[in-house]
């Protein structure tokens, strides 16, 4: 992975120098709340309904066994002893004292982290596929390209106050992990002819109130040219979108207003002046970056094939896990494990100190020091001999961590909601726990297979709802919640809104809607091969509705 | 009380204003056109030494075939989370080449200064009273280390092609 240099270190105390004062200030009074805002906010610290929070970014996903330690020390020392990994793949503290977050980012810093540009109207953490670079079906790893717009980004003078926050995504795979046609940029990594790497660009994708699909506005940027472009589509953006509204101020009702090719165009025109600027990417830096990421030197371990097989026939509980949490690597001695972070009726992405330290315990014995955070809430380890799954698996086990649901029903994404969040409007972890304990029992989440629930407490839809195979959105209406129950969302390569089945559900009654629509599903599917996606896909949403309303003439 | 501050010290007896209804350039002073009226009277005659106040929705190309005629451009920050100022100056620096004063007038608050100063602004119209006070002790806060090259220009930073460091904090 990628290791500061002076030049990063220097940036980084200078920026924990810059936010001490701005804190100090504040803190005397000197500066006002609606001043100190965007500094903070361009720092991590959002102002919450109860406290203070300091989301700390992780970038692309991707931290060492040192990092994890730190985070759990930062939980253990200014926080309540735990923290929340979200869905782009950082981590919030929910209660740090405003007067002690120079010292957290102080003590970030020794271990090369920050919480530079996680919130604000500015360019966010750049994320990527946490499998990156152990995938076996990626073209290029994603990071490397991740890395240097990460760098790029870090308080870039002209895109520092944008109309709105902007967020990045890379995949380098055909399978996209990182559901890059839902961020304001996505890049795909692919080859042309040649065997030249560039990206296809993805422009104004987005959830929130108003979900769109990004479009595609180049289908081939060479390598060299990912600066200049990205420079062009953010001072078109910054020029021309909307200010007026903060709920119209993301590029992707730009692109919407504006047409995707009309939009194309101007980027074009700009990047025409830019192309052979200084911004132009060497081969050599890009090089440079990428030995960052070189996998780690894997010795063959070859004994794990058998020993796996064997280990399963013996251990239910283990085959289970790794039939769920274990993928393939793209070396076949090796597997890419994920750490279920949705123990059963727990708190979605919660983990405390203790488990922080496990993780970190057991990347640093079996996983050559590589931990990810996927956007889905849990953590991987990458690489992970096959022979070494049962050690790792044993030291989960009665930890809270060794779940086996990734994937499943019981792998839901949650925002933080009424509980933490002064925009919602209704709860989140206590729905997802519900429903998290309704279908907790093994067998039950093996039959209904691969289903994706996605929840948000309100309609800026941190829990991405509209993208959940199963969404559920919390809504006020004459001050009480309700869940509005979305279909068929999808935030992979063939990205797909989700959409409302009907009128929506009060807190008590959602859980068993949930039911109906798997039994539903269960009822109507082909065969257990087809997925609750692609059924829906198949039959439409007129069997749901009428499982959940009775007649369609009396559905709403 | 609304001062002038470059980076060697606060100006005095600046000519330059932005006028209004109720105030009119007087002798000693210079006004400071809007884009249209600027470009009407840079046709109508063959005056230099011009200035004009760009807003933020205006497109700076717009000025191209008069800016040797100009010897100030200020630009508007009617709101200091208006980030468009920053694109203006970059585009006026880099693009088209302008290298008179260029003033950041309006909100002008003293965290922006820094990001002002490496889009290529030299000058500024600062009313709030901490940026004042901190101008005035030269104490900016910026940070010199860079991760992307801008209009101000600054010597190549360690590693990568795209870092930059500035001799002092902007």
């Amino acid at each position: 992975m990628y290791r500061y240099d002076e030049f990063d270190h220097a940036f980084v105390a200078e920026r924990v120098a810059q936010f001490r004062d701005q804190v100090e200030r504040r803190l005397s009074g000197e500066l006002a709340e609606d001043a100190f805002k965007p500094l903070r906010l361009m720092n991590g610290v959002y102002l919450q309904l109860h406290a203070y929070m300091l989301r700390i970014a992780i970038p692309y996903g991707t931290l060492n066994s040192k990092q994890m330690r730190m985070l759990a020390h930062v939980a253990r020392t200014y926080d309540r002893g735990y923290g929340h990994f979200t869905t782009r793949q950082n981590l919030q503290f929910n209660w740090p004292k405003l007067s002690d977050m120079p010292a957290v980012l102080h003590d970030l810093s020794t271990v090369e982290m920050h919480a530079i540009q996680t919130s604000g109207n500015c360019i966010r953490n750049v994320t990527a596929d946490h499998f990156a670079g152990a995938a076996a079906d990626e073209v290029a790893d994603p990071r490397p390209y991740a890395e240097i717009l990460r760098q790029w980004s870090s308080v870039h003078p002209e895109f520092s106050l944008l109309p709105r926050k902007f967020k990045i995504a890379v995949t380098g795979a055909e399978r996209d992990r990182a559901a890059i046609q839902v961020h304001d940029i996505g890049l795909h990594l692919k080859k042309n002819d040649k065997g030249e790497i560039g990206f296809a660009v993805y422009v104004g994708g987005g959830q929130g109130r108003t979900p769109m699909i990004a479009k595609l506005i180049r289908d081939f940027l060479p390598e060299e040219d990912l600066l200049s472009y990205t420079t062009a589509v953010m001072r078109v953006y910054n020029l021309h979108g909307r200010r007026d509204n903060k709920y119209k101020a993301r590029i992707k009702i730009l692109v919407h207003e504006t047409g995707a090719e009309e939009l194309a165009r101007q980027v074009e025109v700009e990047f025409a002046q830019l192309k052979d600027s200084e911004l132009k990417l060497p081969d050599a830096d890009v090089q440079a970056i990428t030995r960052y990421f070189a996998l780690p030197d894997m010795p063959e371990r070859p004994e794990g094939w058998e020993s796996l097989a064997r280990w399963k026939k013996a251990d239910e509980d283990f085959a289970r896990w790794v039939q769920q949490n274990v993928q393939p690597h793209k070396n076949p001695d090796y597997g890419m494990v994920t750490i279920s972070l949705k123990p059963i009726g727990g708190i979605p992405g919660d983990a405390t100190d203790a488990q922080m330290e496990i993780v970190a315990d057991i990347a640093e014995e079996f996983a050559f020091d590589e931990i990810r955070v996927s956007h889905e809430q849990n953590l991987i380890l990458p690489h992970v001999a096959l022979a070494d799954l049962e050690s790792v698996f044993r030291r989960l086990q009665g930890t809270g961590l060794e779940t086996a649901n990734a994937g499943l029903i019981t792998d839901i994404i949650a925002c933080p909601g009424l509980d933490y969040c002064a925009l919602a409007n209704a709860r989140s972890i206590p729905l997802a726990q519900e429903i998290s304990s309704r279908f907790g029992s093994a067998e039950r989440q093996a039959e209904i297979g691969e289903l994706k629930i996605k929840i948000s407490g309100c309609i800026n839809a941190c829990g991405h709802h509209h993208v959940g195979h199963i969404g559920l959105l919390g809504v006020e209406k004459k001050g009480a919640e309700l869940y509005q129950i979305t279909l068929g969302g999808s935030g992979d390569e063939h990205t797909s809104i989700g959409e409302i089945v009907g009128r929506g559900f009060d807190p008590d009654k959602v859980t068993d809607a949930i039911e109906t629509i798997v039994n539903t599903y269960l009822g109507l599917r082909l065969d257990p091969s087809e997925i609750f996606l692609a059924a829906y896909r198949r039959v439409g949403p007129q069997p749901f509705k009428d499982a959940l309303y009775g007649s369609a003439a009396e559905a709403a | 009380m609304t001062r002038i501050w470059r980076e060697t010290g606060f100006v005095e007896n600046d000519p330059w204003i932005v006028e209004t209804d109720d105030l009119t350039a007087g002798e000693d002073q210079k006004a400071l056109l809007d884009l249209d009226t600027l470009i009407v009277r840079a046709e109508e005659s063959n005056d230099v030494g011009l200035g004009v106040v760009l807003k933020p929705a205006d497109d700076v190309s717009r000025l191209e075939p008069y800016l040797y005629r100009l010897e100030i451009v200020a630009v508007s920050f009617p709101a200091f989370n208006d980030g468009r100022g920053f694109s203006q100056a970059s585009l006026l620096r880099q693009r088209l080449g302008y290298a008179n004063e260029l003033r950041a007038v309006g909100d002008v608050l003293i965290d922006q200064i820094p990001l002002m100063l490496r889009c290529g602004f030299d000058s500024f119209s600062v009313t709030n009273a901490t940026a004042l006070k901190r101008l005035a002790d030269n104490r900016l806060p910026g940070i010199p280390h860079h991760y992307q090259p801008t209009a101000r220009s600054a010597e190549a930073g360690q590693g990568y092609s795209w870092r930059r460091v500035s001799p002092k904090s902007a």
